[in-house]
């Protein structure tokens, strides 16, 4: 009888859910014919675009895991497409409660725990893939790319793809590609002598899900009950803050110069921080650079998660003492090289 | 179908997510209590969502397959069916010692025997790699003083592996530097990586909680 009776759901679940699925077709676009391109002449630029357009142009479903030393997250991922514009849900399965939106640059993080929005634009989401096809371009010039094999993920056949570095000066990647559509699927960081150091991918993912827009679009903006709090952030230069790269590490490009309030325990310093952001392509370094105070600078040093590092140092000139933070996915001899290069102008 | 009732459908099936506030919210209840059309939307967007969230709501051809089979083992007479065979022991125990091993590259376990002194809580594999100019200072009194400064330290040896030399390395975080490692990854993420994997990555991972 219950079987039945299950069937005569599914039956009914099947004739509602028709209408609404047509309707959504334009959103989930029809599986594009396998490139039959031979993937080994393929070079890093082309291997990034296919990546990147395969993001762009496909609705997915999925639950993505992040391993970063013996730590590990997960999140459920809606991901849908309409033209230029993306959005995305990431629901954390993981830690505390978080629910992540993206609407192409518009990031919105709801933390239902302590009931507050964090409302950003991320400008440095829209830079790809125009970032690759500047002439200037270093990403080749850095990193070579060689396909080494097919391995399966979260049920997908994928093309393995190793960028491959070549100087000491940044990590590795080794890439899984889906094969059909070029989405990746899971992606390794690898440390100078070729060890994991940190590692993300899909254990489960379903292609040309039926996604609704309209839904994330409405789950977006609801606010309601939640505090809308943005970061007060301040565009600026390292010239104008008075900061130079006398000797600059060879591939990483400066991307953007920001100034951020401190907010110190006690409120007492209304200083701000400068965040001076580098990026070699695919690897990026932020550059943080605050007054010294002796009370909270404490311990120089060096730090490892994952594949992020991070460095602190303190800076004395003939103007004053200033305290580095260096953050990175590069390696530790890279943020060394970039606390030495940095030199106070004025 | 007319205008109104797909109207209608829209709002039974927000309702149905939970994704109605305010006025539609009302709107929503007063459809359901004035029109049986829209309770029985309703009550189909529900099971819609069953169905599609439980795959094996959805599929009975498993049950059909096991219901077969015991309807076949039920005609069989006892001591003939094939749960009537005696499980060795001996596989029950193979098995459980078996469970009870811990992986040899379990990355918490290996980390608590390299951590030795360390509290438990130090399981996250963070290492601090003192820089050489503070080599002079004592691991207590860098201890002390970072407690003194009201924000969270936990200490354990552990290896740097920067060029393959071990350095004596103590774990340290505080607020401050979690807040710089946000905003790296707010900001710093420009990547050509960053749009197929990178956002998901920051968004999914969440630093090891202090």
């Amino acid at each position: 009888m219950i079987y039945r009776a299950r069937s005569r759901f599914l039956a009914l679940a099947v004739a509602a859910f028709a209408p609404w699925v047509s309707a959504q077709t334009n959103v989930a676009p029809a599986v594009p014919p396998v490139i039959e391109t031979r993937h080994s002449e393929l070079g890093i630029s082309d291997w990034l675009l296919r990546m990147h357009e395969a993001s762009r142009k496909r609705a997915y479903i999925g639950t993505f895991v992040v391993s970063s030393g013996s730590n590990m997250s997960s999140a459920r991922i809606w991901h849908v497409c309409d033209g230029d514009l993306q959005m995305e849900r990431v629901e954390s399965l993981s830690g505390a409660p978080r629910s992540t939106f993206r609407r192409n640059e518009q990031v919105i993080t709801f933390l239902p725990e302590s009931k507050t929005a964090l409302s950003e634009t991320r400008e440095s989401l829209g830079l790809f893939p125009d970032l690759l096809k500047a002439a200037d371009s270093s990403i080749e010039q850095f990193y070579g790319a060689k396909q080494t094999g097919s391995e399966r993920v979260a049920g997908f056949d994928a093309d393995v793809v190793v960028l491959q570095p070549k100087d000491g000066l940044r990590f590795g990647y080794r890439v899984w590609s889906e094969k059909r559509s070029g989405l990746v699927v899971k992606l390794q960081t690898l440390d100078v002598d070729g060890s994991v150091v940190e590692q993300a991918a899909f254990s489960e993912l379903q292609l040309d899900a039926p996604v609704s827009m309209g839904k994330l679009t409405r789950m977006m903006a609801n606010t309601e009950g939640y505090r809308v709090e943005k970061p007060e952030l301040v565009k600026t230069t390292a010239v104008a803050e008075g900061w130079t790269m006398k000797s600059p590490v060879a591939g990483f490009k400066s991307m953007s110069c920001y100034k951020r309030p401190v907010s110190a325990p006690d409120g007492a310093n209304p200083e701000s921080t400068m965040q001076w952001i580098f990026s070699d392509g695919l690897a990026s370094v932020s550059l943080f650079v605050e007054a010294f105070d002796r009370r909270r600078h404490v311990h120089e040093g060096s730090m490892t998660m994952g594949a992020t590092n991070t460095m602190t140092r303190r800076l004395t000139d003939k103007t004053g003492d200033w305290w580095l933070t260096v953050v990175g996915e590069v390696p530790r001899n890279t943020m060394i090289a970039f606390s030495q290069g940095l030199e106070r102008r004025k | 179908m007319s205008q109104d009732n797909l109207v209608n459908r829209e709002l039974m099936s927000a309702l149905s997510d939970g994704q109605l506030r305010g006025d539609e919210l009302a709107s929503a209840f007063a459809s359901l209590a004035k029109s049986d059309q829209a309770l029985s939307t309703w009550h189909v967007y529900h099971l819609v969502g069953d169905v599609l969230r439980a795959g094996d709501l959805g599929d009975v051809r498993g049950d059909m397959a096991f219901v077969s089979r015991l309807r076949a083992q039920l005609t069989l007479p006892v001591g003939t069916r094939s749960s009537d065979e005696p499980v060795p022991l001996d596989e029950f125990r193979t098995n459980s010692h078996i469970l009870s091993r811990q992986s040899a590259n379990d990355a918490s376990t290996r980390w608590k025997v390299l951590a030795g002194f360390a509290s438990m809580v130090a399981v996250a594999v963070v290492g601090w790699h003192l820089a050489s100019g503070e080599a002079g200072l004592g691991l207590d009194a860098r201890l002390a003083a970072v407690s003194a400064g009201g924000a969270t330290a936990t200490a354990s040896k552990a290896q740097a592996g920067a060029a393959g030399t071990i350095e004596p390395a103590v774990m340290l975080r505080d607020a401050r530097l979690d807040e710089l490692l946000a905003a790296h990854k707010q900001f710093g993420g420009t990547s050509a990586l960053q749009m197929p994997a990178g956002f998901l990555r920051n968004a999914t991972f969440e630093n090891p909680a202090r």
